[in-house]
């Protein structure tokens, strides 16, 4: 049990520390126009290293820099004060760059 | 004239289930600069900074002249406008807006300079696909009452994304009383926008340039 317990603490201690994106689920993002708030605003943080905002996904993805983290608290309280709706948040393997790429494989 | 009153009607009744569209505050710590030019009855520049997505201040200036008599106003006020109630839905937004402020106007019959009020309210929604708005904009003194009221309707033939060009196709409907302008007004518009440029362009059904230019930074 002890070991097992171990085991799945380690999987998690590892993801914790090698996730550096961060995918939100938002809800109300209809207007790019409207939008650039969240982007500005993310950006504005010195944990972020890049930001990347789909309308078609409802995604708000963030790149942090390396050992660096924010808060689920720090990032819905900045969707909410840009006026949008923060659904879900998860850490997440995939590379900015590979969303991106994957948004753009989409709109083609 | 009626059908423009009937149209607005629809909208007020259709709305008040649904929500709202085009916004006075852009986001937190965003500027807003927009300039207008209605049919060549009203040209109109507006400067806001907004402190909190749901609140912005700054002023503008209106100019009003009329196509019956001559006369010609020229409103400077200030204003600050409130975002009262936002729906954020899976793919759609709605809002409500409302707004207030003071200012002074130029009276060109009379040659004189009166304080004067406004306040207007809006209600959109918009999906990455269609939009409609209704506006309702009030300008008062002792001397004047004018208030300007829009309908917009929009279309987009394919959903833009964050960084790529969105372009709308609009209809708008335009009712100014006050003895402005005799009756409503249709204008038929094209809309861009990217980043924080926005630029709309189209003709009114009596011929006349229906322009706006938006920058948020």
């Amino acid at each position: 049990m002890k070991k097992l317990s171990l085991t799945i603490f380690t999987i998690l201690f590892a993801t914790a520390v090698a996730a550096d994106t961060i995918e939100m689920k938002v809800y109300g993002l209809v207007c790019s126009f409207c939008a650039q708030g969240i982007e500005k605003t993310l950006r504005k943080n010195p944990a972020t290293a890049d930001v990347v905002v789909s309308l078609e996904d409802k995604l708000v993805a963030v790149a942090t820099r390396e050992g660096q983290d924010i808060s689920d608290a720090v990032l819905t309280q900045a969707l909410t004060d840009s006026g949008y709706d923060v659904k879900g948040i998860a850490r997440t393997q995939r590379s900015i760059e590979e969303i991106r790429a994957q948004i753009k494989a989409k709109a083609k | 004239m009626n059908l423009v009153r009937t149209a607005f009607a629809s909208v007020w009744l259709v709305g008040a289930s649904t929500a709202a569209i085009a916004k006075p505050i852009a986001y937190s710590h965003g500027t807003t600069v927009m300039a207008e030019y209605g049919g060549g009855t009203m040209k109109e520049a507006q400067v806001f900074y907004a402190p909190k997505y749901f609140l912005s201040l700054g002023g503008g200036y209106l100019e009003l002249e009329s196509d019956i008599d001559g006369r010609r106003r020229e409103i400077t006020y200030a204003r600050l406008n409130y975002l009262a109630k936002r729906w954020n839905m899976e793919d759609a937004q709605a809002n409500v807006f409302a707004w207030g402020g003071v200012g002074q106007a130029y009276m060109s019959e009379t040659n004189d300079h009166v304080f004067s009020w406004n306040a207007g309210g809006q209600f959109d929604y918009e999906t990455r696909r269609v939009y409609a708005s209704i506006k309702t904009d009030l300008h008062h003194s002792s001397d004047f009452s004018h208030r300007v009221d829009t309908l917009q309707l929009g279309l987009a033939p394919y959903k833009h994304d964050f960084d790529s060009l969105a372009t709308w196709i609009v209809v708008q409907g335009r009712n100014y009383t006050g003895g402005i302008h005799e009756g409503g007004e249709w204008a038929l518009m094209l809309r861009l926008f990217k980043g924080g440029k926005w630029l709309e362009a189209g003709v009114t059904d009596d011929g006349k340039l229906q322009a706006m230019a938006m920058v948020n930074f």
